[in-house]
Order: structure tokens, then sequence, then C-alpha cells
């Protein structure tokens, strides 16, 4: 198993989950690697805590994480940063981009450090998502539909057996979504990843082996 | 690490520090950096001037010829001021004694003739000291058993007494030291049947020493080929090189032991303990102004890496580790803590050439690079800034 959940429970949500049933919350729950997952979160329930759990970022919680067999509350920074470069990538909901750097300035601080994407792929995965004008914007004045999808795709610029998702087209139409979607669907098979996506409501994006809700 | 990307975390992280604040922190730096390795070479200086080895010893040292007293007793026996060779370890062991110096007077006759215009005959007595006990050691002071050219070092107190006693008692000429030193003196060794004649010239003259110098060399040769009789033939004057003839026990020892000197040196040149306590205050203050100068940078660093607090964390949760932006920072700030101690050393270098320069007017010497003290001092000083900004830089952007 590459990704396990040991009765979980994050502190300050501590009160709150103890009064309904949860499906990851205070339970055991494994992941395969390859699996696609969909997390169902009705507001409030801690479907942004979820995910910064998993990457690693918060630590305020009872229970544990494995990744790979070994508890994440364990890992050293070395060991935190090697995971985030190459075991698990995320796509945030707040995006988490660097405002004062340009479009394509956020991309390579990503591809830089991986170094597993190429330039020219990367300029074609913009263009599939209509950023191709926006290279030298600064990210902080790009609108955020715009900032979405920069997410997503600074998301895919390094090897991942995991990609992680919060509400990932939240400020996408539909037409943007469909293409973000394809893109994402596509990285994911050519790293034979899995996926774990929180979201609202129930939703087709992607072929989920397992639904949970949260 | 690509020039991009340098770029980019160069503007995330180095973008708040401000480049006025880094000129102000750099130039602390170099103050108290600079004020440390001066004060060292001060320090270090002050001491090879007043303890060296070197030709500077009379400003650190006082040189002091002390004998056995002549009294009603002894004076009848022969051989009685002669020192023994255990009084003259007991004296090196003596307080504020630094080093002696055996003063040989000759055992064999000398008799100097000098014709022309100052023309006299004389008996006379010839002394000699270890040449590092002289004030000032003339080119040419040297002899070998080949040579019958003798060098001489005078008294300058003889020279006076002759221009401002003799001299215009006797209508006679007054002469500078000059043209002393251009007088042929016959100096005639030995007993009748065994002596040899050698054309002295005066080379030099000391103000340490009351008597007529030949260089060691020769009164060894005289005393072994020409001495009459073996008594006396240890030394009966010692030269001794003291730290400060005024402390209450060295002149305890004198009197115990009944030698006798001449009082006037007892006296103690109150430079010394001014001087020392000088570099010491510049050296504590030195070393403040430096800690006050290192405080100034790293509160720099930190303050730059607390101004990109944001940029630091999100580029962390990317994947960047602690480490990786640890060494980012240390490959920007370590240089500049090397430049600005090589703007320092380079002030220091200046400062030792300007002082050596400004020294040799006067007849010290001082070399024109600074010593090995200064050295170790920047290394100390890199090690500690170097250990003290990795540090720093490790434990802001950990704690980011």
């Amino acid at each position: 198993m590459s990704l396990k959940i040991e009765n979980v429970i994050p502190i300050p949500l501590r009160d709150k989950v103890r009064l309904y049933r949860s499906d990851v919350w205070n339970c055991k729950v494994e992941f395969a690697l390859g699996e696609y997952v969909f997390v169902q979160a009705p507001s409030g329930t801690g479907k942004t805590t979820l995910v910064h759990l998993l990457y690693g970022l918060r630590k305020d919680y009872e229970g544990a994480i494995f990744w790979y067999n070994r508890p994440l509350a364990g890992d050293k920074d070395d060991q935190i940063a090697a995971l985030r470069t190459s075991k698990i990538s995320v796509i945030f909901q707040d995006m988490r981009l660097f405002p004062a750097l340009t479009a394509w300035e956020n991309l390579e601080a990503k591809r830089l450090l991986t170094g597993t994407v190429s330039e020219q792929q990367v300029m074609e995965w913009m263009q599939r998502l209509g950023l191709q004008d926006k290279r030298n914007a600064l990210a902080a004045t790009m609108s955020y539909g715009e900032q979405q999808r920069l997410a997503i795709i600074r998301a895919l610029l390094q090897p991942f057996d995991w990609l992680l998702m919060d509400e990932p087209f939240s400020h996408l139409d539909h037409a943007n979504t469909d293409k973000a979607r394809a893109l994402i669907a596509e990285v994911v098979q050519q790293n034979k990843a899995g996926m774990l996506l929180a979201d609202l409501d129930e939703n087709r994006y992607f072929d989920y082996h397992k639904t949970l809700m949260l | 690490m690509s020039a991009i990307q340098n770029g980019i975390l160069r503007k995330l992280l180095l973008g708040g520090g401000g480049k006025s604040r880094l000129w102000a922190a750099l130039v602390a730096l170099c103050v108290g950096a600079s004020l440390l390795l001066v004060s060292v070479a001060i320090w270090s200086d002050f001491n090879e001037l007043l303890y060296g080895k070197d030709r500077n010893d009379a400003i650190g040292s006082t040189y002091m010829v002390v004998g056995k007293r002549v009294t009603e007793q002894n004076m009848g026996t022969a051989g009685a001021t002669v020192f023994t060779d255990a009084e003259i370890a007991d004296v090196r062991k003596a307080p504020q004694v630094q080093d002696v110096g055996l003063i040989t007077a000759n055992n064999f006759p000398v008799y100097a003739v000098m014709g022309g215009h100052l023309a006299f005959e004389t008996d006379m007595a010839v002394e000699s000291v270890p040449d590092h006990f002289l004030d000032q050691m003339p080119e040419d002071w040297k002899w070998d058993s080949n040579s019958h050219d003798l060098p001489l070092i005078l008294s300058s107190q003889f020279l006076d007494i002759y221009n401002y006693v003799f001299a215009p008692s006797q209508h006679l000429p007054q002469l500078s030291e000059r043209s002393v030193k251009s007088l042929a003196i016959q100096l005639k060794a030995g007993p009748a049947g065994n002596s040899e004649t050698y054309l002295a010239h005066v080379v030099g003259f000391s103000d340490r020493i009351g008597s007529v110098l030949v260089p060691q060399s020769f009164i060894d040769y005289g005393n072994r080929k020409y001495a009459q009789r073996l008594t006396g033939m240890g030394p009966s004057q010692l030269i001794l090189k003291t730290k400060d003839p005024s402390d209450v026990q060295f002149g305890k020892y004198l009197q115990q032991h009944d030698y006798n000197t001449n009082s006037q040196n007892l006296r103690w040149s109150k430079i010394r303990s001014i001087v020392e306590v000088v570099t010491t205050a510049t050296g504590v203050l030195a070393v403040l102004l430096l800690g006050i100068g290192a405080l100034v940078f790293i509160l720099f660093i930190e303050l730059t890496i607390a101004r990109a607090h944001a940029s630091l964390v999100l580029l962390r949760e990317i994947g960047y580790s602690a480490r990786y932006l640890s060494r980012f920072m240390n490959r920007r700030f370590v240089p500049l803590v090397a430049g600005t101690l090589l703007v320092a050393s380079l002030i220091t270098m200046t400062g030792q050439l300007f002082a050596a320069n400004a020294l040799k007017t006067q007849g010290l010497v001082l070399a024109s690079l600074p010593g090995m003290a200064v050295w170790g001092a920047l290394v100390v000083c890199l090690v500690m800034l170097l250990v003290l900004v990795t540090m720093a830089i490790r434990k802001a952007i950990s704690n980011g």
C-alpha cells in the first residue's frame, strides 16, 4: 500500500467529526498505487485539511498517516521535500502561486527543481490550457481561472505516484475544466499514478475507483 | 542550480533586504573585522618592538652592566670579582632578566699607538659582548684570525669626554664621529715576544656599554693565544637584558648578591605599561565591535529571510528543502563575509606597510606585512563568522 490512513482525526475538528460517520476520519483506509479516489466533502468537514495532512503541511492530528509504510509524522524535512518532488504532487484550492513572479517563472521554479519535464512540453501544456499569452504576466495580475490553470500545470511538472487535488476546477468554466481534466488524466496515466480528488459535490471528472464521504 | 532558477530564488528570497541595509551591515562587519585585525597587528608589532629579537630591543628592554662590588675584603684577591658558571646560571633565573651576556675582557696586554697630528701611545683594555647585545651592529663588525684589520666600537661617553673635557683643556681639535671613524690606530696585542700588530678602526659608537669593544672572536683568539695567566679568565661583568629593572624583586636580588650597576638604569619607562594597556583595551574594543558587526550582519540575514517568509513557505510547499534553500542563502552570504574579511585584511596590510615605513625613519624595524598572529586572527574570525552565518541561515530557514 502506498498510502494508509489510520484513525486520523484533525485536532481542530475533533469534536465535530465524532458526531457523524465519516469514511476517512477516525477510520483505517488504505489506497493502492494507481487508484483514483474521490473524497466527497460537504462544506466544513475538513476537505482542505485532509489534503494538507496528506501532503505533510499540517501536523495537528491524532492517528497516523503512512506513505509507503513510513509514518509521515516521523519524516525529516529532507524526506518530506523528496516526497514532494518525486512521489506526491498537489493542486491547492487556493492555488498558492508566487504573486511577484510571472506565470512562466512560477512554472520554472518547480520545473527546474525536478528537471523532468522539458520547456517545450510546458509551453505545449500552457497552450492547451489557453495560457500561451500569459507567459510574462505577473501571477498577481491573472484572473482566478488563469491562476488555477497555472497551478494545475505546475503540479504536473514533476514525477509523482499520487496527485492530490483540492477543488481543482472550482474557478474554471466547463470548457476549461474539460481541457484541464484531460491534461491531468493524460499526465497521471503517463506517470502510472493514483489520484485523490476532494470536492464538495459528486462529479465525474475522472473514472474513480473509490468514493469516500468525508 | 541553473542561472534562471538562481534568478527566481534571488527575486523571491533576497528582494526584501534592501541594498542600503546590506551595505550598512557589510560596513559594520568590515569595521569590526578591520579593528580586530589592526589591533592584533598593533599588539603583535608592539610585542616585536618591545620584546622581539630584532634590532628594536632597546625600546622594550633595559640593558644594564652588572659586576661584583669591589670591597676592602675582596680587593686583594685575584679573580674575586669573576662570575662563576653557577652564578651566571643563577642570574639567568633572576626576576625580570630576559637574557644574560658575558662581558669578556682581554687577558693579555694591549697597546695602542697613533701617529700624525693626534699622536698618542697608551696601554689599554678591550672587551667584547655577544653581538645581539650591541645597540648597533656596524656592517664591518667581524674579525677572523687571518685578518689584520680590527674593528672597534667606542663608548659614546668616551668621545663626549674627549670633545667636551679633554680637547678644550689641551687645545686639541674636537672630533666628529665620522672623523674618529677615519682614524687608523696601531694596536699591538700580546706580550713581548708573542705579539701581533693590528690596524684598528672605530666602526661605531655605543650608548649601552661604556667600554672599548672588539668582536668576540678577537677576544677569544687573543685570550687563547696571548694570555699570560689563567686566573681571571672568566667574565667579571655581565650585561643583562631586563624587562622591568624597577621591579622590587630584581632590586632585592642585586642587593642580596652585592652586585653593583648603574642605578640610573633602574628607572623604568612607563611607556611599556601604557602600551600594554592601550593594546589590550584596543583588543577588547575590537572584539566588541566585531561582535556588534557580526550581530548586525546576522540580523540583516534574519531580516532578509523574515521578509521572504511567505515565499520561503511556498517554496518549501512545492518541494524545496530547507537544506537546498540554506545552500542558496549561504552561496549569497558566505562570499560577502569572505569578501568583507578580505577588505579588512587589505586595510590591515596597508596599515602595517604604512607603520613599517613611518617607523623606518625613526630607526625601528617592522615587517612590511602583518605577522602570523594577524593571519591566525583572520582565520579564526573567518571560521567563526562562517559558522555563525551558516547557523543563522539554517535556523531562520528551518523556522520559516
